[in-house]
């Protein structure tokens, strides 16, 4: 299946799935995050995009959370100061791991002969998801992405899955660099529990935004569910194009995650039911979701 | 007070040996990066102390270098989001890992017999990561900060405070305002540039006399590679009390953290030999503090204390 089929899934209002936690994955299997574990741990990944192939994903997403360029440049005072002291290659290391990332998830689908699932680039903000404060201008900031999309779209992604943005200024320089691509646009912003984006933007100038910007799918994701509910209820109204929901799970415990039984997989497949009668109909997981939580999603609405 | 042992080697001109690397000898021993290794793996910290002792310091570093609240409110937007999407007691679990990083320390010193010969230094890092001077907040949110973290170790009972990597003159300053309630002796270590400057481009010189004159009882240069380390020395000699710790190896941090992770390459291209070769230049310069940053073993310190003799 091409993009244009899922479009069709889409368009006519079936649900469409999406996988669910990667990184909190990797780290409850027994595995640190460190390098997302690309190349230390190949078979780890490929195990998982087959777990999320198996409980009927319809869309895998790369294990590319926080990696760019700027990611490992940030933990330095100038390029100068990368090159003296920064491990060698290390500003090659985003493209070379994203060529990766793709390519496994493309195994994982030929492994199972499920070329008709799409895979996602999962692409966050510049800076720290969760820190507005530190949104870099959007003036300057298009040709880095449109430097880290050419990656994915010359290792074969099907999707850009702008995930977790806090903010439209940003989402819009993300949706521009990907439209000069011609690859579709998925955009996911993090509501808090006041249903305003978490850099405090209202829903309305989100959909006034995304109205002009036109991604593909419009979602929120990345927050515990009853925010996500709280965003959804004020931006369902305002959005009468595709819209979707994944919700994390558990507790955010850096540099990991801790796994709470507060959302088990029957009361996830409970929230989304509600979030599917508000109108969303992309729905996967987030942070802290396992191939069963999706399982689950995928045998009730299927 | 086992500092007075130290007083009377800096008044008499006798070399002064610090650890090496915490962090990366966690990560070298096998340990998950994670809470500083603190909750999974005490025994391999307080088993990292122990074999500095043996190799020979004069001064044990407690593993609290970038284990302050800052460092776990950095991941979220503000406190309030750390409370409502983060695990529980967040806000609280970088003091209790202090006073579990302190614990493990002195428990190396008793196990070892060095209780009240080798004093504790109590390691501080910059509020923000310290190779970026220009993430670091205003001299109150720094001023604040610093108390905490001084009022912490003070309490958990270290014998001086030693501030490492700082990177810009406002936040050194606030940083020694911020010791000054405590009657406990302060050193700060700087992280030089690629010029010998400090590593926002602020004059290593006048950054180290400033900080003499708010009390630093002893200026170093860390964090640098050797190159680094040995251009910036000069800038900070003066007769005082002054001291040097080079990186070896090269940084290689994974790209999702915002924060300083200790992971470092090609640690193995300076031996011990050489590394005690380096130091001794140092010391022939007029420097008499001396240790290793990053990536730096207790092999690497071995080897400087069989120099010094």
């Amino acid at each position: 299946m091409g993009y244009n089929e899922l479009k069709s899934k889409i368009d006519a209002q079936q649900v469409t799935f999406l996988d669910g936690g990667i990184g909190t994955e990797i780290l409850r299997r027994g595995y640190t995050w460190a390098s997302h574990q690309l190349k230390s741990e190949p078979e780890l990944n490929l195990e998982i995009h087959q777990d999320y192939i198996d409980a009927g994903a319809d869309v895998i997403t790369t294990n590319t959370f926080q990696l760019s360029k700027r990611s490992f440049r940030n933990h330095f005072a100038n390029n100068e100061h990368l090159e003296t002291l920064g491990a060698k290659g290390l500003l090659d290391r985003a493209s070379e791991l994203i060529h990766e990332s793709v390519s496994l998830a493309d195994k994982a689908r030929r492994s199972m002969n499920h070329n008709d699932i799409l895979i996602a680039a999962s692409i966050t903000t510049l800076e720290w998801c969760f820190r507005p404060d530190r949104s870099p201008d959007a003036e300057e900031i298009y040709d880095e992405y449109l430097e880290e999309l050419t990656d994915y779209a010359d290792a074969g992604a099907d999707i850009f899955l702008f995930e977790t943005f806090n903010s439209t200024p940003e989402a819009e320089v993300a949706i521009r660099a990907a439209k000069e691509i011609g690859i579709p646009a998925w955009v996911a912003f993090v509501p808090y529990q006041d249903g305003r984006l978490l850099g405090g933007q209202s829903m309305k100038e989100v959909a006034d935004s995304m109205a002009r910007n036109e991604p593909d799918v419009l979602l929120l994701n990345c927050a515990p569910p009853d925010h996500i509910t709280a965003g959804l209820k004020q931006l369902a109204p305002l959005w009468n194009k595709p819209l979707g929901v994944y919700a994390h799970v558990g507790k955010f415990n850096p540099p990991e995650w801790q796994f709470t039984d507060e959302y088990s997989a029957d009361q996830h497949l409970h929230e989304c039911k509600q979030w599917h009668d508000l109108g969303a109909t992309v729905i996967g997981g987030c942070c802290g979701t396992t191939p069963a939580y999706i399982k689950k999603v995928t045998e009730f609405f299927s | 007070m086992s500092y007075s042992f130290i007083k009377q080697k800096l008044s008499t001109n006798e070399p002064v040996l610090l650890d090496g690397g915490n962090g990366t000898e966690v990560l070298r021993r096998g340990v998950r990066w994670r809470q500083h290794g603190i909750e999974d793996a005490p025994d391999v910290i307080r088993e990292i102390h122990i074999d500095y002792i043996e190799a020979g310091i004069d001064i044990l570093t407690t593993h609290t270098f970038n284990l302050t609240k800052r460092n776990f409110i950095n991941f979220f937007r503000d406190g309030d989001h750390m409370a409502l999407i983060g695990a529980l007691g967040l806000e609280k679990r970088a003091m209790e890992l202090c006073r579990s990083a302190v614990s493990l320390a002195r428990e190396a010193l008793t196990q070892t017999g060095k209780e009240g010969i080798i004093p504790l230094a109590g390691s501080i890092s910059p509020v923000m990561h310290l190779f970026r001077p220009d993430l670091s907040p205003s001299e109150n949110d720094c001023l604040a900060h610093h108390k905490e973290c001084v009022d912490i170790l003070s309490d958990s009972g270290v014998d001086l405070i030693f501030f490492e990597g700082m990177n810009n003159s406002r936040e050194a300053k606030a940083a020694l305002q911020a010791a000054s309630g405590f009657d406990l002796p302060v050193w700060m270590s700087f992280v030089p540039g690629l010029d010998g400057n400090l590593l926002n481009g602020e004059s290593l010189s006048d950054t180290a006399d400033l900080a003499r004159s708010q009390g630093a009882e002893a200026v170093l240069v860390s964090a640098g590679s050797i190159p680094m380390i040995k251009k910036g020395l000069p800038n900070i000699i003066n007769g005082s009390p002054c001291g040097a710790k080079a990186i070896i190896g090269r940084y290689s941090p994974p790209s999702w953290k915002p924060d300083f992770y200790p992971r470092f390459e090609d640690t193995d291209e300076v031996s011990p030999a050489e590394f005690s070769q380096e130091v001794n230049s140092w010391l022939d310069q007029g420097v008499q503090i001396v240790g290793g940053s990053s990536g730096t073993t207790p092999e690497h310190i071995r080897a400087v204390r069989k120099m010094i003799g």
